[in-house]
């Protein structure tokens, strides 16, 4: 059992140790969580895709259906706000039929399929949601009676439970209060979740209380203090004083040393993983030359710098995405060796070297993954020259296609279509209209990647994948290097209600079940 | 006097007016995009132009500066770009938390800085004197941040005297609970400082005619030091502790970080992390405010120290 592997399964023995043991639940019944960030941002599960945003908006919001919690992978799909669902032969038409009696946070009254049509449509929007581009294959949703939610699509989509799942445009909101409150929406959202917003304060803190009358059962914690604790050490030194129950920890191997010698601590390390990629601009010199880019390929051992991050997070890419996503196929990524790419780059008419840049990020986490890739080209006569840059700086200027080379850190929706259309599709290219996240100027796999999207038949949907990735590693559009898993550390005090492999956000799911024992 | 108040008020005016045009237009030099920090790195192009529209960014430059000034000056700073809360209102709120802690720190300041900088120099050269001048040098060569930690490590980790959250409480109790480790940590900078301004200008006024004239006649040593020399050794002191608690407000933003305090410091930093245009903004007018005021209190306040100084 590899490292981290090891750790997630410790984390989980110990969750269910302690619910096997029954030891006596405790009166404790306030949650602190800290999140390393200044302050919140959108409280609009439709608009913010930020990590911190997410997290908290998990405990508030529900989808059709779920991935059951502590789990991050599609194939966990259970109900959620629907009880059932079914699709016509060709699953372009599907019914969804509503829990009857789920009631709106703050008295908004109940949630009918009224309010799932217009979530639905809400999120499809692109004024109004930042994951319109996840709902284009809907082409009409009715309200077919109070309970019951028909949705029609163009064509077949990869995996239409997964986009309405409680995950960004996934989650439903309340129509009356979206209505009522507008712009205000993002400072009080109103779900139909476990807990209910009830106070923000300024670079402090969010405050949720238990939503007595939730569908599953009465939260068994009763309230949350979600604060915002930018500082990595004064975050540790609180968790360390008993003031927090729960941190966003520190993606290094030093952070969980120091935080596994702290009595009654529980690390838990999870999937989605991000995925770190460096993305080569084929469409500048000396990038556009397949020779110049084997050669940076040849260049990284993928092993070294899981090592160097830390191998109990860490581990070595295998495709151009994530392993744990619908549709991954370990393809053949370059093998380490200096010979080769000495070579290549000779062959390429850089027999001195070469030089490229890369507009880097001055967060530690990308940093130390940059530095450690600069060091590995060197050897191999390539110069990696960084321009350090603060990060919303280093946001911008990627996206406006400034940079030869950019290291990317990334968790997406599990499915294969989701990774391969941001990164690599032709439409998502930097500098363009429909721009997403495609830095490389990618496009040799285009035919197959929109043949997967509409394929109902999942064998020849999952071998165009395949082929996707295989011509994307064969074309070097990029480089990817590591699989990094995410890391929290809680008190041994607080007990989940399940066991925690992942959660898609990004942050373990606080639900009814959730306590605390003595 | 008035007049001289009232001609340093409109001088004050032409500075924040000039401070307003140019933050104005340097935080939109800077690169990054509110919009795409606020939605995150997933969210769409449309989605993203939308919002820049809904923010305002997309129009020209010289209408969004017109739109500014004209609120400003009808004291209407905006909203946040990032909650949406109006700015002056967030400014406000978090303000009685800077102020509180750079006074109570300068208060420590002085009370530690003063007396152990007058000590020194009356036992010039002596071991007291060596200990005090290399303690404050320690004091300032130390980095804020580091001794912030130390702090937090024995008195909040250790001894569990303090909380390291030192916004976590409510009650007069906890507040002030809160409130020391912070003060402290910007305080023992601010001593050190005093301390050195405070020896180095009592050495001078010691050296004076009059003070050995006074000893000659028989006034008592604490007299001579404590009513006569103190006094004339306040102006450089006052004129330091002017100068720095301007530095002191900018100190703060690592304190308020490091405890976890709200504050114009952590407003500021977050604001700028998310580039929150309007929210920077206001939050500069604020500190050039506050330098202003300090400032010409400070030069009131020679006045009351020695009356020879006079005001035109």
């Amino acid at each position: 059992m590899s490292g981290f592997a090891r750790r997630a399964a410790l984390a989980a023995v110990v969750t269910l140790g302690f619910g096997m043991a029954g030891p006596a639940q405790a009166e404790k019944t306030t949650l602190v969580v800290a999140m390393s960030a200044a302050d919140a941002g959108r409280l609009d599960p439709h608009l913010t895709s930020t990590h911190v945003d997410k997290v908290l908006l998990n405990w508030v919001f529900n989808g059709l259906v779920r991935i059951k919690p502590g789990e991050a992978s599609p194939a966990y799909i259970e109900p959620d706000l629907a009880e059932s669902w079914d699709s016509n032969e060709d699953a372009t038409v599907w019914t969804f039929k509503l829990r009857e009696g789920v009631q709106c946070h703050h008295g908004y009254g109940e949630l009918t399929s009224e309010d799932v049509v217009y979530s639905i449509e809400r999120a499809a929007d692109g004024n109004r949601s930042s994951f319109s581009g996840d709902f284009s294959a809907i082409d009409d949703v009715t309200a077919v009676d109070r309970y019951t939610v028909r949705v029609a699509l163009k064509a077949p989509v990869p995996s239409l439970l997964g986009i309405l799942t409680n995950y960004h445009g996934g989650n439903i909101v309340c129509k009356k209060a979206a209505e009522e409150l507008g712009e205000n929406f993002a400072t009080r959202p109103i779900g139909t979740g476990p807990f209910m917003f009830e106070e923000y304060k300024s670079q402090q803190y969010t405050r949720l209380v238990a939503n007595e009358g939730y569908f599953r059962g009465a939260p068994q914690i009763k309230e949350i203090v979600y604060r915002y604790i930018p500082s990595d050490a004064a975050r540790d030194l609180a968790f360390e004083a008993g003031e927090v129950d729960m941190i966003y920890g520190k993606q290094d191997a030093s952070w969980i040393q120091r935080i596994q010698a702290l009595p009654g601590a529980v690390i838990a390390v999870m999937e989605p993983t991000e995925l770190s990629t460096i993305y080569l601009n084929m469409s500048s010199e000396p990038l556009d030359d397949i020779r110049v880019r084997k050669a940076i390929a040849h260049a990284i051992d993928r092993k070294a710098l899981a090592q160097l991050k830390g191998g109990e997070t860490n581990r070595p890419a295998q495709s151009v995405i994530p392993v744990a996503n619908l549709g991954f196929s370990p393809v053949p990524l370059a093998e380490h060796d200096i010979g080769k790419a000495k070579a290549l780059l000779a062959e390429a008419g850089f027999p001195d070297g070469v030089t490229v840049k890369a507009i880097q990020s001055t967060l530690p986490v990308l940093m130390s993954i940059m530095e450690g890739v600069q060091a590995q080209l060197r050897a191999a006569g390539i110069n990696l020259e960084i321009i350090p840059v603060e990060h919303a700086t280093y946001h911008s200027q990627i996206r406006d296609d400034l940079s030869q080379v950019v290291l990317y850190q990334a968790a997406r929706f599990p499915v294969a279509d989701v990774y391969l259309t941001n990164f690599y599709h032709s439409a998502s290219t930097v500098g363009t209209a429909t721009a997403i996240t495609n830095f490389s100027h990618c496009d040799v796999a285009d035919a197959d990647i929109e043949a997967a999207r509409s394929e109902t038949d999942i064998e020849k949907q999952k071998a165009l994948w395949t082929r996707a990735q295989e011509r994307i590693g064969e074309a070097v559009c990029g480089v990817p290097l590591i699989e990094t898993l995410q890391l929290y550390a809680y008190s041994d005090k607080l007990q989940l209600g399940y066991d925690l492999n992942g959660s898609l956000n990004l942050g373990p799911p606080i639900t009814e079940k959730s306590h605390f024992v003595d | 006097m008035y007049s001289y108040v009232i001609k340093r008020l409109m001088f004050a005016c032409v500075t924040l007016f000039a401070v307003l045009t140019l933050v104005f237009f340097l935080v939109r030099i800077v690169p990054g995009d509110p919009a795409q920090v606020i939605l995150g790195d997933q969210a769409s192009e449309q989605a993203v132009a939308a919002l820049r529209a809904r923010l305002g960014l997309d129009l020209p430059l010289h209408l969004q500066y017109w739109d500014f000034l004209s609120g400003a000056l009808v004291g209407d700073w905006g909203r946040s770009m990032v909650t949406g809360s109006a700015v002056f209102e967030e400014v406000m709120l978090v303000l009685p938390y800077t102020l509180e802690l750079t006074v109570v720190s300068l208060a420590f300041g002085v009370v530690v800085g003063v007396p152990l900088g007058v000590w020194a120099a009356v036992r010039r050269n002596g071991i007291v004197d060596y200990a005090i001048r290399v303690t404050s040098l320690l004091g300032l060569s130390f980095p804020a941040f580091v001794a912030a930690i130390l702090l937090l490590m024995g008195f909040a980790i250790q001894l569990r005297w303090f909380p390291v959250i030192s916004s976590g409480g409510d009650g007069l109790f906890d507040h002030l609970r809160g409130l020391v480790l912070p003060s402290v940590s910007l305080g023992l900078i601010m001593a050190a400082f005093i301390t050195r301004v405070a020896r180095s200008s009592m050495l001078e006024v010691l050296n004076q005619d009059y003070v050995r004239t006074a000893m000659a006649k028989g006034v008592p040593e604490r007299v001579v030091i404590w009513r006569h020399s103190l006094r004339n050794a306040l102006i450089p002191i006052v004129t330091v502790v002017g100068l720095y608690l301007g530095v002191q407000v900018g100190n703060s933003v690592l304190t308020e970080i490091v405890f976890n305090r709200p504050g114009l410091g952590k407003l500021i930093v977050g604001a700028l992390t998310q580039r929150d245009y309007t929210m920077l903004q206001g939050l500069i007018v604020v500190y050039a405010f506050i330098i202003v005021i300090v400032n010409i209190m400070t030069d009131l306040t020679y006045g009351l120290i020695d009356p020879r100084v006079k005001y035109s």
